[in-house]
């Protein structure tokens, strides 16, 4: 397990609109920093041995790394669309890999027996054929044509609904998700997983969302994230091993898991193994 | 604890702690089990991991005469075969996909798991009823030393004058689940004095282990 290839990847290290002049002690990848506010207001992120670590503020929450990214953050071109609700949903903190967390919010197969009455119910288990491909031209995973029965696809939606999502990965612990939109059937609502690795097995999951919801009051939708997120994590810590195998012998996917399949082969290949388990023990 | 070359038996609760349908998680010197009830009763124990994506069997719940997994609800019977998976409703499991399994036993109250392939049947406690069951941070040494006895062939300890009466333990790494059993004639006053004197022999064994008195 090395954190090379991921060392110059951006990841989430706290809410832009909660940072303090005083400094939040928090770590990434296994080394403490500390992510603060200078006198201008602007973040700083400094890293264990007191240097500054490259810093930038995008979907509501501060970005940092312990290397040298290469590439600016992958965009998300909703969170500049007049109209919509930007939610910044706080952290859940999480006793598994960062990645095992990824592939948690990739998953639909789960959602009638861990967000029973929500996000499915029974005996509305079944999961479709969808399509699934790694984009070369961007180097990311997409998942699309995904459909699912939902009895409460959102805050904002009445009643059950068949939703339609589509599923996007664009950093190894960063996951976007456009979902049907009950009040705007042109529209996707956009729900984000932005997660960072405090070690290979603990992360802070910092979702986010950009919505077009204007009667739901900011307290509700966070509740409700935050309810799909509690019942995800008494998940996420009770897997075994706590690492995500890449050894294909250790598990055993179907057809439902075909964008856990595709997100496990790029990590793989791109050396994208900082929290994963390689060999099976 | 009860063995011979093949294997042996470890006692992971009582009965009366696992009704029918329902799903509890055991240790035993092979590993943690889903140790689970069908509805008709059937006891069985499975790894407690499902194959799938790792989480723990011990966590999901019971329906008729299968354990399903909480995860994605994937579902086995008592043989560890995989009978259904909900995401694709109309595929029948291949033989390949299924949980290990260990020989279960129950008699007099009390649950017993195999490591292993026993050669003999677990040991029967006549004469006496389970009480109820506690956990001990610490090891058989330290529990012995608190109890003032020692542990009998068949794992069980005669507590001192009988107060706390008879445990019967099952250690493992530092810890040890104590089956608290009465004489069958005891009553309700006796149970009682019976269930305080084991918690306060636990506080003495743990004392004890956390002084490094015995190891």
């Amino acid at each position: 397990m090395t954190a090379q290839a991921m060392i110059d990847e951006w990841y989430p290290v706290g809410l832009f609109s909660q940072l303090q002049p005083a400094g939040r002690q928090t770590a990434l990848m296994g080394e403490p920093i500390v992510v603060s506010s200078d006198a201008d207001g602007n973040a700083t992120v400094t890293g264990g041995n007191g240097r500054s670590l490259p810093v930038l503020v995008r979907y509501g929450h501060v970005w940092s790394s312990l290397g040298q990214p290469k590439k600016a953050l992958f965009p998300i071109p909703e969170a500049d669309q007049p109209g919509r609700r930007f939610v910044d949903v706080g952290a859940v903190r999480v006793r598994c890999s960062p990645l095992r967390a990824v592939e948690n919010f990739l998953d639909i197969a789960h959602f009638p027996f861990v967000h029973t009455d929500i996000l499915g119910a029974e005996p509305h288990t079944e999961v479709q054929n969808y399509k699934v491909e790694i984009r070369e031209d961007v180097d990311e995973v997409w998942a699309t044509q995904v459909k699912f029965y939902q009895p409460q696809a959102a805050k904002s939606a009445a009643g059950g609904i068949t939703t339609e999502y589509m599923y996007r990965v664009p950093a190894p612990t960063c996951s976007v998700l456009y979902k049907t939109c009950p009040p705007r059937p042109s529209e996707w609502d956009v729900i984000t997983l932005f997660v960072q690795p405090l070690a290979e097995d603990l992360c802070d999951v910092w979702p986010w969302m950009a919505l077009f919801d204007d009667d739901t009051s900011m307290t509700d939708l966070i509740h409700f994230q935050q309810t799909i997120f509690l019942q995800d994590r008494s998940i996420l810590e009770n897997q075994i091993p706590r690492l995500l195998p890449l050894d294909p012998g250790m598990e055993i996917p179907t057809r439902a898991d075909l964008t856990s399949i595709a997100y496990r082969r790029w990590l793989k290949r791109r050396n994208y193994t900082y929290g994963a388990q390689l060999v099976a023990q | 604890m009860p063995s011979d070359t093949t294997g042996f038996w470890t006692p992971v609760a009582l009965s009366a702690d696992l009704p029918a349908g329902t799903v509890i998680p055991a240790r035993t010197p092979a590993g943690s089990v889903a140790l689970w009830r069908s509805e008709a009763g059937r006891l069985a124990a499975s790894a407690d991991r499902c194959p799938h994506r790792g989480m723990r069997l011990s966590h999901g719940f019971v329906r008729g005469e299968a354990l399903s997994c909480i995860y994605h609800g994937w579902s086995y019977a008592q043989a560890g075969n995989c009978l259904r998976i909900p995401a694709h409703p109309g595929l029948t499991p291949p033989e390949t996909i299924r949980v290990a399994i260990h020989e279960v036993a129950e008699a007099d109250g009390v649950i017993w798991v195999a490591a292993g392939v026993p050669a003999s049947k677990p040991p029967r406690l006549d004469g006496l009823t389970p009480l109820r069951s506690l956990t001990v941070l610490a090891g058989k040494d330290a529990i012995e030393t608190a109890a003032g006895g020692k542990t009998s062939p068949d794992g069980l300890v005669e507590t001192a004058a009988g107060a706390g009466g008879v445990w019967l333990l099952a250690a493992d790494d530092g810890q040890t689940l104590v089956h608290v059993l009465v004489r069958d004639d005891a009553g309700t006053k006796d149970r009682i004095a019976a269930s305080r004197a084991a918690e306060s022999l636990r506080r003495r064994a743990e004392n004890l282990q956390r002084e490094g008195i015995v190891q």
